[in-house]
């Protein structure tokens, strides 16, 4: 047999008859690639998941979808999640059966989501500083590798929240925070997080604000008294807020009213061994209108359900992919039987009967063995972009 | 160079049959083979260049029993000593005519491509007057120079015996001349055997002999 004659001639029938090649690769591509980046996929998503799941032991948060809490408490997504008060924290961490770290995980920063927390976050999570310091100031954040990577930020530079609405009437004002860090990165959702403290989370939400002190102020930017006797200053809307806090105006920043009060999205808890765990487990499956879970559990729930919808599709990729196979056989008969003149020409020549098998078979094999390899250079695409597909199903 | 001795053939299920007592070509001859349509002309041919196998008989070509060699060596035979012409040119229609004229370089071991190969390739396309189209795909040129280049072919591997059936068939009387020029030419320059089917009685002098088919054939062993 003449191997590279083989070659040579199969290669230009196929470049002669390339649409129909071209259409045969991408029928068989898909065929062996959908099943295979579905499976890719979806194993990439539930390693991640489940990777920061299993190491959360507890999320508390208000009643509501679990799943939701789940995706706010450890991937900072759903930020339209029913709060809870900080009361509700503080009385779980008071509790003695766990440590409790807040996360309020609402605002964001262009696509970055703001997380105000404590500092306790960063042990639990293991989150190094790879440049620069931790919070220690209102106004400061600390931003995550992905975060610093895309906007080319290092400390020093400045950040600006978003605001929650173009037109916000509340006058909830973009505030401008100094980066004071950099995470060293940990392929996790902190990768893409800016961290602030809890209070200068809440002053990105408006709770709290900053303005210059009201005796100094005008008279025609303060409001009349409520009623004859009234002493308390209140001022109006023409008051300029602080859109920075600075060491000179830092002291000038206050909240109204009690921040027990004040809003977290959920509560990462941490109990020190099994059977506090259940005990804290037992008080939130009675207090109404909050919720206890282990984010675990809801993975587990969450993809026992996504397997059984893979279980399903896979089952029709499959269908489909054996009638794609037959088809393609049919086309390869088709194609035999159109050429039995050409190997008959080529049989009157003198090409040897090994030859004419080989090239009988040159066009199936070739084929099976360019979509096996687009495929498997489809399923490297998208091993590549997982983190980036993962993120945008997690968004 | 040819001995073809008390050959019968027979086409299964047909009742057309060749029968021949003794046939002969001596090397570097050149003979045109003659008969009606249907006498078993190509039938001849086909036995000689191991297409076809008789039900008895032997086909010697260059001192090798054809007929008795395996399918593989009769067809690894046939490329590296015969050059085939067929009435139907027997051209590949993906191939380009330069492709086509090179492609028994490229079904079997026996014979190796190289640039030599190409220059003979474009001297015998010039040669024949289809030097021009030999960038094209057959579809794109006319029957005679689809003829041509079937022609060429056969020629390129230099073989000791060429078979062509009805080589000029296809082409006007001023080209008729040019191709038997060209393979009788090339014939004597190479040293090899022809064995020609026509049915133009104006080539005939331009051979060393005219055989009529029907005439070699055994008494009761035709159609």
């Amino acid at each position: 047999m003449n191997g590279s004659g083989v070659l040579y001639l199969g290669l230009r029938y196929l470049r002669r008859n390339r649409v129909k090649t071209l259409l045969l690769l991408a029928a068989f591509t898909l065929v062996w690639l959908l099943p295979a980046g579905i499976g890719l996929i979806v194993a990439k998503v539930e390693a991640q998941l489940r990777a920061r799941a299993v190491g959360t032991p507890l999320l508390l948060g208000q009643a509501g979808s679990p799943l939701e809490l789940v995706f706010n408490g450890l991937y900072f997504t759903k930020p339209e999640l029913a709060t809870l008060p900080l009361r509700e924290v503080e009385a779980a961490a008071e509790s003695g059966f766990a440590q409790v770290i807040p996360i309020h995980a609402r605002q964001s920063a262009g696509t970055h989501r703001i997380v105000g927390t404590t500092l306790d976050y960063f042990d639990f999570r293991r989150l190094e500083i790879q440049d620069g310091r931790q919070l220690l100031r209102l106004g400061e954040c600390v931003v995550g590798a992905g975060v610093a990577e895309k906007n080319e930020l290092a400390p020093g530079d400045a950040v600006i929240s978003t605001p929650g609405t173009l037109f916000d009437l509340a006058g909830v004002y973009p505030l401008k925070m100094t980066v004071v860090g950099v995470l060293a990165p940990t392929a996790s959702p902190d990768d893409e997080a800016i961290f602030v403290d809890l209070k200068t989370a809440w002053i990105i939400e408006g709770l709290g604000h900053g303005h210059d002190e009201a005796e100094a102020l005008d008279e025609d930017q303060k409001l009349a008294p409520a009623s004859p006797g009234d002493t308390a200053v209140r001022l109006n809307a023409s008051v300029v807020e602080y859109n920075e806090i600075t060491p000179e105006n830092a002291e000038r920043f206050h909240f109204h009213g009690d921040t027990a009060d004040y809003p977290v999205t959920a509560a990462i808890v941490i109990p020190p061994d099994d059977r506090k765990a259940a005990l804290l487990k037992g008080r939130y499956t009675k207090a109404g209108g909050l919720q206890l879970i282990s984010p675990a559990g809801e993975m587990d729930e969450l993809f026992a359900t996504v397997f059984r919808v893979q279980r399903f599709v896979l089952g029709l990729l499959l269908a489909i992919g054996l009638a794609t196979l037959v088809i393609g056989a049919l086309v390869f008969l088709l194609s035999h039987r159109l050429r039995e003149e050409e190997f008959r020409h080529l049989r009157h020549l003198g090409a040897d009967p090994a030859t004419l098998r080989a090239l009988v078979a040159f066009e199936a094999v070739f084929v099976l063995f360019v979509s096996l390899l687009a495929s498997g250079a489809g399923l490297a695409l998208i091993h590549f972009l997982a983190p980036f597909v993962i993120g945008k199903l997690l968004g | 160079m040819i001995r073809c001795k008390k050959i019968d053939f027979r086409y299964p299920g047909e009742s057309f049959q060749l029968s021949i007592d003794d046939f002969f070509v001596g090397k570097g001859e050149t003979v045109a083979l003659i008969g009606p349509s249907g006498c078993g002309k190509t039938t001849l041919m086909n036995l000689i260049s191991g297409i076809l196998t008789p039900a008895e008989g032997s086909v010697t070509v260059n001192g090798v029993l054809v007929n008795e060699l395996a399918v593989a060596a009769r067809q690894r035979f046939r490329l590296a000593k015969i050059g085939l012409v067929p009435q139907n040119f027997e051209l590949l229609d993906y191939l380009t005519i330069r492709e086509n004229i090179l492609v028994p370089f490229h079904i079997g071991a026996e014979l190796r491509f190289s640039e030599e190969m190409g220059e003979r390739c474009e001297d015998l396309a010039e040669r024949a007057g289809i030097a021009a189209q030999l960038d094209k795909f057959p579809r794109q040129l006319s029957q005679g120079e689809r003829q041509r280049a079937a022609l060429c072919r056969g020629l390129v591997t230099s073989p000791p015996l060429l078979l062509a059936d009805e080589p000029t068939g296809n082409l006007d009387p001023d080209n008729q001349d040019k191709i038997v020029s060209l393979l009788l030419g090339e014939a004597a320059r190479i040293g090899a055997s022809v064995l020609m089917i026509t049915h133009d009685p104006l080539l005939l002098p331009r051979f060393g002999r005219v055989v009529e088919v029907g005439k070699l054939r055994r008494r009761g062993g035709g159609a």
